[in-house]
């Protein structure tokens, strides 16, 4: 048997017809993203609550979302869902866009994922800040959003960048119910091509899905660095403490050696 | 809605049987993964240019690509790539026939893996202050010896909570084994719904069985997790 070289003329080729595509991949994406952040937020005040079933019940959804595969999470919503709907309020949404059930697997799994991530920052800042906050007279709730939020969301940041990253692989799975997206695309161009180029085809998508996790990971840190108000105050102490060390030494007639030197 | 109970009971104890590869798939590939991984870790932590940065874009290009088109790039290009080898070698193999998909699978969640435990490992590396080394040399022990003996008990217990989240991970990500037709825990729920069209109730029991699963495993780190913790480091 003789095999076709690898082409990479048509890896170059197939991207220009495949980029129209993303679109569909990223409105799954970025719907997930607002809606999931949303149910996040709700999950992670649940978790924070002093209602103890409340809290329980966040907890134990977390733990349950934690422990699925998204592929069967997507079989089950896709499958389960309009069956549910159907029998609780004898209403058809089969015909429904397959997006839509891909969507709301994605929340599903992403509101419990950055539910954890949301828990944890609000809880890194220290509870002197809201402290202070209300003892210059704010409402606790303002305290909490204009203190304790902001910052809050700094501590989030890398987090939920990583969280955005890994919705946005799993929201490749999409096509296995048979959403056209990229990876959908791209097999219907394999099959055009009876089984032809398959490499090439899946070389094209994970490049663009490289591009895409390399391009949020940039700007999210550019977010970071802009927000870090705090931190680089920190940051400017602590050199000007260390120059002064420095000076102190070589007053001494000891030469300083800063850290790592 | 309902669901057929029955059939649902019946197939339960059918994926059971399905562990088995599941887990197999898991730990064959964590044990190959982690001498390669650890490697790794330690290339980028030595100022090797070329190789440490070739370690660094492998690290990349896995984390930023999904693992679904890891498996479809590698089932379509790993067979014909050993096909072309057993032919040029001369070898009367048929490679489409003989091998088990397993195998590829194997494969495939090995270089996955591969990636994100070095950067678990490296991190763990770094965690360990370079004066453990020092004292070790100083004692006249090998570099070998220090780094068996000294560092990595101690770098273990940094690593362990995350080894522990990427084996949950890999067990889930096994379930896309199925691309692959290797019949594990979701393959043999998807073949047992198909029948009778019975899929609901397959999946919500393949739901069951990997949730059962993953605390089974969680527990287990759990308890590694205290009985390493004697190595923890002190950080004075």
């Amino acid at each position: 048997m003789n095999y076709r070289p690898f082409d990479p003329s048509f890896l170059l080729q197939s991207i220009p017809a495949l980029l129209p595509y993303l679109q569909i991949t990223l409105f799954v994406g970025i719907s997930s993203i607002v809606f999931g952040s949303i149910f996040g937020i709700l999950l992670a005040k649940a978790k924070l609550s002093s209602i103890g079933p409340l809290r329980w019940l966040a907890q134990g959804y977390t733990y349950v979302m934690r422990c699925t595969p998204s592929i069967v999470l997507l079989f089950i919503v896709f499958y389960g869902l309009p069956k549910l709907v159907d029998g609780l309020f004898n209403y058809q949404i089969d015909d429904w866009d397959r997006s839509v059930f891909a969507i709301i697997t994605l929340v599903l799994l992403f509101g419990a994922y950055v539910s954890e991530v949301f828990r944890s920052a609000y809880l890194a800042v220290p509870r002197g800040q809201y402290e202070a906050a209300v003892s210059i007279g704010l409402t606790p709730l303002q305290a909490v959003i204009q203190v304790v939020i902001p910052q809050a969301m700094i501590i989030a940041l890398p987090n939920f960048g990583n969280s955005v990253i890994n919705l946005l692989k799993e929201g490749a799975l999409a096509y296995t119910i048979g959403l056209i997206d990229l990876i959908g695309k791209g097999n219907l161009i394999i099959s055009q091509n009876f089984g032809a180029y398959a490499i090439e085809i899946y070389l094209a998508c994970m490049f663009i899905y490289w591009v895409m996790a390399l391009l949020i990971e940039k700007v999210f840190f550019i977010i970071e660095k802009r927000l870090d108000k705090g931190q680089t105050l920190k940051t400017v102490q602590t050199v000007k403490q260390d120059k002064k060390r420095a000076r102190l030494f070589l007053i001494k007639g000891v030469k300083f050696h800063g850290p790592g030197s | 809605m309902d669901l057929d109970l029955d059939f649902m009971y019946e197939t339960f104890f059918k994926i059971l049987g399905g562990i088995s590869t599941t887990l197999e798939l898991t730990i064959l590939s964590l044990l190959l993964a982690a001498p390669i991984a650890f490697y790794m870790a330690v290339l980028r932590l030595n100022d090797a240019k070329i190789s440490s940065g070739a370690v660094r874009v492998y690290v990349s290009f896995v984390r930023g690509t999904p693992i679904i088109l890891q498996i479809l790039l590698l089932y379509s290009l790993l067979p014909s790539v050993l096909n072309t080898i057993v032919q040029t070698l001369g070898i009367n193999f048929n490679v489409f026939d003989a091998i088990d998909p397993f195998f590829y699978a194997v494969v495939v969640f090995s270089l996955n893996t591969i990636a994100l435990l070095s950067e678990v490992f490296r991190s763990a590396l770094i965690s360990i202050s370079k004066g453990q080394l020092e004292a070790g040399l100083s004692i006249g022990l090998t570099r070998f010896q220090v780094y068996i003996h000294v560092i990595i008990p101690q770098a273990m217990v940094v690593a362990l909570p995350n080894i522990c989240n990427i084996t949950v991970n890999l067990i889930k990500g096994t379930s896309l084994a199925f691309l692959m037709t290797v019949k594990d825990v979701l393959a043999i729920g998807k073949i047992a719904a198909s029948f009778g069209y019975n899929y609901i109730e397959a999946y919500i029991d393949v739901f069951f069985v990997y949730i059962i699963l993953c605390t089974i495993i969680q527990v287990l780190y759990t308890a590694a997790e205290s009985k390493i913790s004697t190595f923890r480091a002190m950080h004075v």
